[in-house]
């Protein structure tokens, strides 16, 4: 084995060999891949080679929407058969929830240009003959939809890399992974070490074997996941042998299971619940290429209901019950991107529909690697998106839970209950007794909304208005009307202090960094390519130092980004400080009368302008009071001292009592935003678009000197920026507000896509926000949107309709 | 006419099997476990007596671990109609298991004891044969065709010549061969109604049966590996590495 290699890959799954070939594709072929047994023998080999197009994140689609596409053109480029069967796939729905589902995944793929249909019963009994369709009010139908042998795909795009030059090494186990003096790695193997750049891990059941030589907790352990291959079956051998064509893959989703012919068979695969999680440990040594044992009782619900679909299914002989560890993620999203604190090191790991997804994620991950950006919007997938929580038990409890999940309905409002609460602020349980109904994010729980009196605290997921669009309403405008408390303890805050501060933030972001102490500034850090990669809410403080504050979920993502480039000389000082400090959020045309009560500070405008923080008292707490909100109105950010929080609360529950002051959940902060075109990092700005088509060029100083993103911006302003920021009024709707992911259409002509909307309750007009092509951004321009199926027209408003102005914020 | 079935619980044919690290043994853990195959053909064969006519109650017995269950019950999947597990730890020998047969079958009375030549894990093809010699019943090894007769059994050997053609009176133990028939899946309702069958459970003691073992294992170790072999350019060359470097001409 060669001494060096420009990137190691560990693992030789259908993952890890197709992120080689890509990486050799991009002009890379100095690339090396480890497979401690032989290629396909962890997960691979026992997949079920499903190809589904059909999932409801976008970044996602995405992804497999480009391996089906490559895996139609590999025989051809690399002489290997694939064993790829275009039958297409349906996904039956027996329940309006489950339709509208589908509705709103039908935007998105419309969005990504994903073909699809959705069709009636008679139209799923044609297509599918050997079906009982009673019970059935529809299905989504992706003609372009198969499955595909995994053994031979990974051997394909095994050839593939070759031929470019890629090397795999069989039955070489990793042993070792060690950073040189030299900032390189050093991978140790059973057959010698060698140096490389970067190391990609794709290790899928061994993900925590890997996590133990590289010193971080990979959030990904395997589940045990079941089919059944059934003997021949007469009714469908006649049938085929009658000149039918291959059954397109059925899904069940009301069910959970997926059912395919193979060999004049059927395979069932049901998401059953109790299925364990297997491997937190580690792999144990006496587990090879092998399988679990079968388990009937966790199998047979799913049975039933199969044979009650497809009768034929009953006297089905069953050849075989294949049981064996598929990775998953507790959110069951794969993990594709950098890891975190340590260098170089590339995760392509939980990935649980590895067949369908590697193309796209080898593809992707490769891209990062080579050019230091992704071509789209990968958050979703990001491994940075779970904090320190996500280790041992949790990921066992998670990914049981989102191993069950996979068929339920993913309402956009969804919460799920394992390992909660994980994160809660000091007023937690006072909320509780105030009727919170909790969400979670990054761990955190998170009032979603209130109940009030008389109405049970509990959540009502759905596509369309729910039960709490009312209490959400009154919580949005008792901030528009009143006063209300928002408890936003889970965002991230950083400080970053040292001689070096200024110029190291100062080559961060595409602003210039506020001059003045107190003065707060929203600066955004970009992507190459002049999209949003992190944006901060940053406050200059006297010492010199800075106050970050950026969205919760963000906190390993952001930290990781402004770890990465501190400079070697040691003269900045980066500390996460986010659970050391709770933030209050008290917003709304009375709030200024409810604080000045609590404290001797002057909180005239005068004094305490719009966009200006000061260190004051609230009580007795001492706190960064920040004039600034993301709901649009007057209001502070009460920045302080953890172990104050209850005590404010209190203050503020107490001085705010004669105006009635109420609470505020995320859901309202959402409708309220909304209201204001506040763009939402990571769903509204992304990297796919870039500051300026985000309407965001007051933020950036062209003339500030060379920042990251400057040149494709500076390309842009010469040639045109090709899609601008809307926000649009939605004509029409009485249950189904946009919620994001929404396509807008001119005519016949998608011209653009609603990132996220909600019914705008002070304005009593249903909004969306989102980016279109330029030229359709003019005010009063009619477009339509598609929501749950149905276009409703929409035109073009001024952005920020609610006090567009700022005369609220200023007053 | 009954019918007796032994079934026996070994690791699938289709895992590779692992020594253990420790040399003790075969590594049975987290490994995928079946019926043995030429079990399976025994059962298939007293399923389809019973389709025609000729036999009225197949009973499936194994012995070993609690764990056998799983094999009776595939095995009343297929279609026998009760079980009987002669429950032990102790790791079976062929005489053992011959003893604790003769045991059962005494107390049942078939008219046959219809099972696999061998077990596809140990290799051993003994305990049929020792089963007849303690019952002093006749014997049919390695049988590909089987006609149930009144009185007694024609059966098809598969003989290292050929194949020979013999008649048994009945009661026999008949070991059955590879190409007897191919064995059914059970179908799921099968195996679900196969859960309510029932098993009786007993223990060598219950039976009087000492199943101590007589055969110390000293190690297991996997076969050596096989070296690569080389690619010849020619058939002189291959001639001349057979000669010269094998030594086998």
């Amino acid at each position: 084995m060669e001494s060096y290699a420009r990137v190691v890959v560990i693992g030789g799954g259908v993952v890890g060999v197709s992120t080689l070939y890509h990486l050799a594709k991009k002009g890379w072929s100095d690339v090396v891949l480890c497979e401690r047994s032989e290629l396909t023998a962890g997960s691979t080999w026992h997949a079920a080679g499903l190809l589904p197009l059909f999932n409801m994140s976008y970044a996602v689609g995405q992804l497999h929407k480009y391996s089906v596409d490559l895996y139609k053109n590999l025989e051809e480029e690399t002489g290997q058969d694939v064993g790829f069967h275009v039958t297409g796939n349906l996904r039956l729905a027996c329940t309006r929830d489950r339709m509208d589902e589908y509705k709103k995944y039908c935007g998105t793929a419309n969005t990504i240009e994903v073909p699809f249909e959705l069709i009636t019963p008679s139209e799923i009994k044609d297509l599918w003959p050997l079906i009982n369709p009673d019970g059935l009010i529809g299905a989504l139908y992706h003609p372009d939809d198969g499955h595909i042998a995994p053994v031979d795909l990974t051997n394909a795009l095994a050839k593939g890399a070759r031929d470019r030059g890629a090397r795999i090494y069989q039955k070489t186990e990793v042993t070792g992974l060690n950073r040189t003096p030299g900032g390189e790695w050093k991978v140790s193997t059973s057959k010698g070490d060698i140096g490389c750049e970067h190391i990609v891990c794709a290790t899928g059941n061994y993900s925590q074997t890997i996590s133990r030589l590289l010193g971080i907790s990979i959030p990904a352990i395997p589940v045990q996941h079941q089919y059944i291959v059934t003997d021949v079956v007469n009714e469908l051998r006649e049938y085929r042998e009658g000149g039918g064509k291959e059954l397109a893959v059925l899904r069940e989703s009301d069910a959970s299971y997926y059912l395919r012919e193979e060999r004049m068979g059927y395979i069932l695969g049901p998401y059953e619940k109790g299925a364990p999680a297997v491997f937190a440990d580690g792999v144990p040594s006496t587990f090879e290429k092998d399988l679990f044992p079968g388990d009937l009782d966790r199998l047979m619900p799913h049975v039933e209901a199969a044979i009650n679909r497809v009768p034929s299914f009953e006297t089905a002989g069953i050849k075989d019950i294949v049981n064996g560890p598929i990775s998953y993620t507790p959110d069951g999203s794969p993990l594709v991107g950098p890891a975190w604190d340590i260098p170089n090191v590339w995760l392509n790991e939980g990935h649980s529909f590895g067949v369908t997804a590697a193309g796209g994620a080898g593809w992707q991950l490769a891209e990062w690697i080579v050019e230091g950006e992704p071509m789209i919007d990968l958050l979703a997938v990001d491994p940075r998106r779970y904090g320190d929580y996500a280790r041992g038990p949790y990921l066992v409890t998670k990914n049981e839970e989102a191993y069950e999940n996979v068929f339920t309905i993913h309402y956009p409002d969804e919460e799920r209950p394992a390992c909660r609460p994980a994160k809660t602020s000091p007023i937690h349980d006072r909320l509780a007794t105030l009727g919170a109904v909790w969400g979670q994010r990054y761990g955190w729980e998170r009032p979603n909304w209130f109940a009030p009196d008389g109405v049970e605290a509990v959540d009502d997921w759905s596509f369309r208005r729910s039960k709490y669009f009312e209490h959400v309403g009154n919580e949005h405008n008792n901030i528009r009307n009143n006063v209300g408390i928002i408890d936003i303890t889970s965002f991230s805050k950083f400080r970053v202090s040292g001689e070096g501060a200024e110029d190291y933030l100062d080559g961060l972001f595409a602003r210039r960094l506020p001059k003045k102490v107190g003065r707060i500034q929203l600066c955004h850090a970009l992507t190459k390519n002049g999209g949003v990669r992190s944006e901060f809410t940053v406050t200059k403080d006297a010492d010199g130092s800075y106050y970050l504050v950026s969205s919760g979920a963000a906190e390993r993502f952001d930290y990781s980004f402004l770890q990465k480039h501190l400079p070697a000389d040691k003269s900045v000082r980066l500390d996460n400080i986010t659970t050391a400090f709770g933030t209050l959020v008290v917003a709304g045309p009375n709030s200024r009368r409810v604080l000045e009560k609590l404290t001797e500070t002057d909180l005239s405008n005068n004094a305490f302008p719009w966009l200006t923080a000061q260190h004051i008292y609230v009580g007795l707490a001492p706190l960064r009071a920040m004039r600034v909100n993301f709901v649009g109105e007057l209001g502070w950010e009460l920045h302080h001292p953890i172990e104050y929080q209850r005590h404010i609360f209190e203050q503020l529950m107490e001085a705010g009592a004669e105006f009635n002051i109420g609470q505020c959940g995320m859901r309202a902060m959402d409708s309220l935003r909304i209201e204001k075109s506040y763009r939402m990092w990571g769903q509204d700005l992304t990297r796919e678009y870039t500051i300026l088509e985000a309407g965001l060029g007051i933020f950036v100083h062209m003339d500030k000197g060379d920042f990251v993103g400057r040149d494709a911006l500076q390309n842009q302003l010469d040639n045109g920026i090709p899609q601008e920021f809307v926000t649009v009024a939605v004509e029409g709707v009485t249950d189904a507000d946009p919620l994001g992911n929404e396509p807008l259409w001119d005519g016949e002509k998608m011209i653009g896509r609603a990132t996220a909307g909600s019914y705008g309750h002070f304005l009593r007009q249903s909004l969306a926000i989102g980016y279109v092509q330029t030229g359709y951004g003019g005010i009063g321009t009619k477009l339509e949107i598609e929501i749950l199926g149905n276009r409703y027209n929409c035109s073009v408003i001024e952005n920020s309709p609610h006090d567009s102005s700022n005369v609220r914020l200023r007053s | 006419m009954k019918v007796i079935v032994p079934v026996k619980r070994v690791i699938d044919a289709n895992i590779k099997v692992r020594v253990r690290m420790d040399g003790s043994g075969v590594e049975l853990n987290n490994v995928k476990m079946s019926m043995n195959p030429f079990c399976e053909i025994a059962v298939e064969e007293s399923i389809r007596f019973k389709e025609a006519g000729k036999a009225d109650e197949i009973i499936v017995v194994a012995a070993g671990p609690q764990q056998s269950q799983e094999t009776l019950r595939n095995g009343l999947a297929m279609g026998a109609d009760r079980g009987i597990l002669i429950q032990t730890d102790v790791d079976l020998e062929p005489l053992a298991i011959a003893k604790l047969l003769k045991a059962v079958v005494e107390r049942e009375q078939p008219g046959i004891v219809l099972m696999g030549k061998q077990a596809v894990d140990n290799d051993n093809n003994q305990t049929g044969q020792m089963l007849s010699a303690m019952l002093n019943w006749s014997l049919g090894t390695f049988v590909s065709k089987i006609e149930v007769e009144d009185d007694g059994f024609n059966v098809v050997r598969e003989v290292d010549g050929g194949l020979e053609t013999v008649r048994l009176s009945r009661p026999s133990v008949i070991t059955v061969d590879l190409r007897l028939n191919e064995p059914r899946y059970a179908s799921l309702p099968n195996i679900m109604k196969a859960r309510r069958k029932e098993i009786e459970v007993l223990t060598p003691d219950d039976l009087g049966i000492d199943v101590t073992p007589r055969v110390t294992v000293l190690e297991v170790t996997e076969p050596p590996a096989r070296n690569a072999g080389v690619r010849v350019q020619s058939a002189e060359e291959l001639i001349d590495k057979l000669k010269n470097e094998a030594k086998v001409l």
